[in-house]
């Protein structure tokens, strides 16, 4: 009850992302049944994850510009601000739908702020899909980023 | 990244903090372009350089709703457009509208580019290496290569790295097709473009981090109704198929592309036209591209492409019975040269091309530079 209230007041902050895409790769990421509250901080919405006393992690969903739509993402940290993974929630672009492949997407797992993350040295391309590898790479370093700094200074706890 | 127009501001806020927006899901205009300028210059008597701002190109789309969306690509090349002056064209390369129904089906309607090989789909200009698009792709696969139709596009679901496009498009007019230049003059670009041959063709690509491989083909009649070469949809038709590979790994990158096209009436329609077009048009090419970057300056987010290309092809192949094959048109052309890239989306080129042919006549070399971009 308490995680379908939380992602559904969620989903209604955030449109981009049907409530059934939150709830199921939240449910990939941290495994079934997990709670999740959703937080404010500074502009933004967070979902804590936890399950019974122990916080499994964080996680955001955002959105960047594609070459003309919106690329709904979520990125997930766990309690040691390590990247757990990124998911593609909704891809709007008629070509570069590859980042939403797990071997593409894989490439950003335990990255943490201290890891540099460039198109093309630590984070592989993909031909073709150019300007949707290089959005979404720069969305995830600047939540990675926000969460980490969120969470070292107690904002999210 | 591209500007958005009017109801921009506040997904442009969005996209600055970071915070998913409602402004996402409602209409909005994207504008974005891309554009090269070259400077050419042939080995030989009375060919002096010559500057050219080659392309200028605005890219224009509205999205009406999550689903519906239109785009565009306006072009301009070699600057201006004026009369009895050589040169210089205004067109539209793309304008159709998009309709996503499913993640793994997109419905397009318009002035579609045709789906075949690497180019003729991307090909603004940081994509490639080299100041002009690779001959095989100009004297070949006839890039820009666009025409009227619709078709359906999208990815293969269950992560299996598949992508695919088809459509059913106007054909090619076996008039405008030429010994030199293949099939290229046969295009009929969304002008006045006739139906007879309704044309199809298609794409299927894998795509892996570093990887993609693609195979292309097109299949359509030319005959545009000429009582000559036949009335039927599908008179004297065309085959092409085409594969092409791009990989990289390091700080090295490598793309190759093929193409193998079929005239099957190519005697009738020489002798109708008065042309000696081949019954087969084929070749390729191979590159290979190092980042010297990754060894100058192991830190940087730049590039700096040490490339060379090498392609063959002849656009006679084979020529129908009473034809004399060119050896001329059996092309080898080399070129090696730099691209920086400061950024992924812009590019500084220079290169040297060797200009080889099988009959060893007009050899030449071409020292090229250029600017091109993309946003």
């Amino acid at each position: 009850m308490t995680i379908a209230l939380a992602l559904l007041l969620f989903a209604v902050q955030n449109p981009a992302a049907p409530a059934a895409k939150v709830t199921s790769s939240i449910a990939r990421l941290f495994g079934p049944g997990a709670h999740v509250d959703t937080l404010q901080v500074d502009s933004g919405a967070v979902l804590r994850v936890s399950r019974g006393d122990s916080l499994l992690g964080f996680a955001q969903v955002g959105n960047v510009l594609g070459k003309d739509q919106p690329i709904t993402f979520l990125v997930a940290i766990d309690p040691a601000d390590r990247l757990k993974d990124v998911d593609i929630l909704v891809y709007r672009e008629p070509y570069g739908g590859e980042v939403a492949y797990e071997p593409w997407r894989r490439q950003f797992r335990g990255k943490t702020v201290a890891d540099s993350l460039r198109v093309g040295r630590e984070i592989r391309g993909i031909s073709g899909a150019t300007i949707s590898v290089h959005a979404v790479t720069l969305g995830v370093r600047r939540m990675l980023a926000a969460l980490t700094a969120w969470h070292q200074r107690g904002a999210i706890r | 990244m591209r500007t958005l127009l009017s109801s921009g501001l506040c997904c442009a806020l969005a996209l600055a903090t970071g915070l998913p927006s409602r402004a996402f899901a409602q209409e909005h205009t994207t504008v974005g372009g891309y554009g090269e300028v070259h400077f050419t210059n042939a080995t030989g008597p009375n060919t002096p350089g010559v500057v050219n701002l080659a392309r200028f190109v605005l890219y224009l789309a509205h999205t009406f709703d999550d689903r519906l969306t239109f785009r565009s690509e306006v072009e301009i090349e070699d600057a201006k457009v004026e009369g009895g002056q050589p040169g210089g064209e205004v067109s539209v390369e793309q304008a159709f509208l998009d309709y996503r129904l499913v993640d793994w089906l997109t419905l397009r309607t318009g002035l579609v580019l045709a789906p075949v090989g690497i180019i003729n789909e991307t090909h603004e200009p940081p994509t490639f290496n080299g100041v002009d698009r690779p001959g095989f792709d100009n004297d070949v696969i006839p890039t820009t290569w666009r025409e009227i139709g619709v078709g359906a596009l999208g990815t293969i679901p269950g992560g299996s790295g598949l992508a695919y496009r088809v459509y059913l498009v106007n054909g090619l007019r076996a008039e405008g097709f030429s010994g030199s230049e293949g099939i290229r003059e046969g295009r009929q670009e969304g002008q006045l473009a006739s139906f007879a041959n309704p044309s199809f063709t298609g794409r299927l690509e894998w795509a892996r981090p570093g990887w993609k491989v693609g195979g292309s083909f097109w299949y359509g009649g030319t005959a545009n109704a000429d009582s000559v070469l036949g009335t039927g949809s599908f008179a004297a038709p065309i085959t092409l198929v085409s594969a092409d590979v791009r990989y990289d790994v390091g700080g090295a990158s490598f793309r190759g592309e093929v193409a193998n096209i079929n005239v099957s009436d190519a005697g009738a329609i020489g002798a109708r036209y008065g042309t000696t077009v081949g019954s087969r048009i084929a070749g390729g090419y191979v590159e290979g591209a190092y980042d010297l970057l990754r060894l100058l300056a192991p830190g940087a987010t730049q590039k700096l492409n040490a490339f060379v290309r090498h392609e063959r092809y002849d656009t006679q192949a084979s020529v129908p019975a009473g034809v004399t094959r060119d050896r001329s048109l059996a092309r080898r052309l080399t070129t090696f040269g730099l691209t920086y890239k400061p950024t992924w989306n812009t590019a500084f080129k220079g290169d040297y091309q060797l200009v080889r042919n099988a009959a060893g006549v007009g050899e030449h070399e071409v020292l090229s530079l250029g600017i091109g971009y993309q946003f």
